[in-house]
């Protein structure tokens, strides 16, 4: 059985790719965040749409599709974050 | 000794509850988690439990100088304590707590009837003992699934103050005993336990951000 994924982990996951395994500098498309993120393109979609209205990630349009890469906020909170998922884990939490 | 150990036990267990309950705090406003948002109401609360048991004695010691606190106070930080060792147990989904058996579930309600003395004070210990055993227990368990060596502090330190709340209640029958200091000393073991892997996660550079609230 899969490990279940709060939504917190979900963001941290998608933020993580677009920080640390690009595919290339323009950033990730959805295709490729879906595939490392696993999840629908549905629910990715509606992600995205947060992220990038909170200034968390940047969209731009490349090659006839939407790419994303992390913006200055995003690495902010992901460094946050990561600090406080071991916080976290010290008491057995997920955050 | 008993009121010099009354007295370091409060005011540590008030320090070492608003600490981790600002850490918390921190991290709820950097990432909108629930989970931290219910350990920061755990923590304040425990934190609030031992500043009002510690302020009680400190107007008995200069002030009021009777020679023992007011019930009233003691039995008011014991609730508000209480409320923070629930938001530590309710953090934890319910997973591992709750025997197959029909025996060990009759057995598991023992502990309720033992307790139910007249004082709402023993009654508030003794649920203090159950979250912080239900609570330690979680957490140890969670080592599996992590392995973050922080966790079995965390979980010794709960385990801790659950003995000690234990022993703590156990004293009245033994009134005139040791049990009620080495209670104390073992909860102050307790809260030391509980902020030595908490204060090792490292915080620099995060800040506050407004515009990460809604996320």
């Amino acid at each position: 059985m899969g490990e279940y994924r709060t939504q917190m982990k979900i963001i941290g996951d998608i933020l993580s790719t677009t920080r640390d395994d690009l595919q290339d500098e323009d950033g990730a498309t959805v295709t490729y965040l879906i595939r490392k993120a696993n999840i629908s393109h549905s629910r990715i979609s509606r992600l995205l749409k947060t992220l990038v209205s909170q200034g968390l990630l940047e969209q731009a349009d490349s090659q006839g599709s939407n790419r994303y890469k992390i913006s200055q906020s995003g690495r902010e909170f992901l460094q946050a974050y990561n600090s406080f998922t071991k916080f976290a884990d010290n008491f057995g939490l997920n955050i | 000794m008993e009121f010099l150990l009354e007295n370091i036990l409060n005011f540590v267990g008030f320090l070492v509850g608003l600490a981790i309950g600002l850490m918390s705090y921190i991290g709820f406003r950097n990432t909108g988690s629930p989970t931290l948002f219910r350990l920061t109401i755990a923590f304040v609360s425990i934190s609030l439990g031992f500043f009002v048991i510690w302020s009680g004695y400190m107007v008995e010691d200069f002030l009021i100088k009777s020679g023992s606190i007011e019930r009233w106070i003691q039995t008011v930080g014991i609730v508000i304590q209480t409320v923070g060792y629930f938001f530590i147990a309710f953090s934890h989904s319910i997973k591992s707590f709750f025997p197959k058996s029909n025996y060990f579930r009759s057995v598991g309600i023992l502990p309720f009837f033992l307790v139910s003395t007249v004082q709402l004070e023993h009654i508030f210990r003794s649920i203090s003992f159950i979250l912080l055993v239900y609570g330690a227990i979680e957490t140890i368990l969670s080592y599996r699934d992590n392995k973050n060596k922080g966790a079995i502090s965390v979980s010794l330190g709960l385990a801790l103050l659950a003995l000690g709340e234990f022993l703590g209640w156990y004293s009245f029958v033994f009134p005139e005993s040791v049990l009620y200091t080495i209670s104390m000393i073992i909860k102050i073991a307790g809260l030391i336990a509980l902020f030595i892997p908490v204060s090792k996660v490292p915080l620099k550079k995060i800040k506050f951000d407004d515009d990460l609230d809604k996320i």
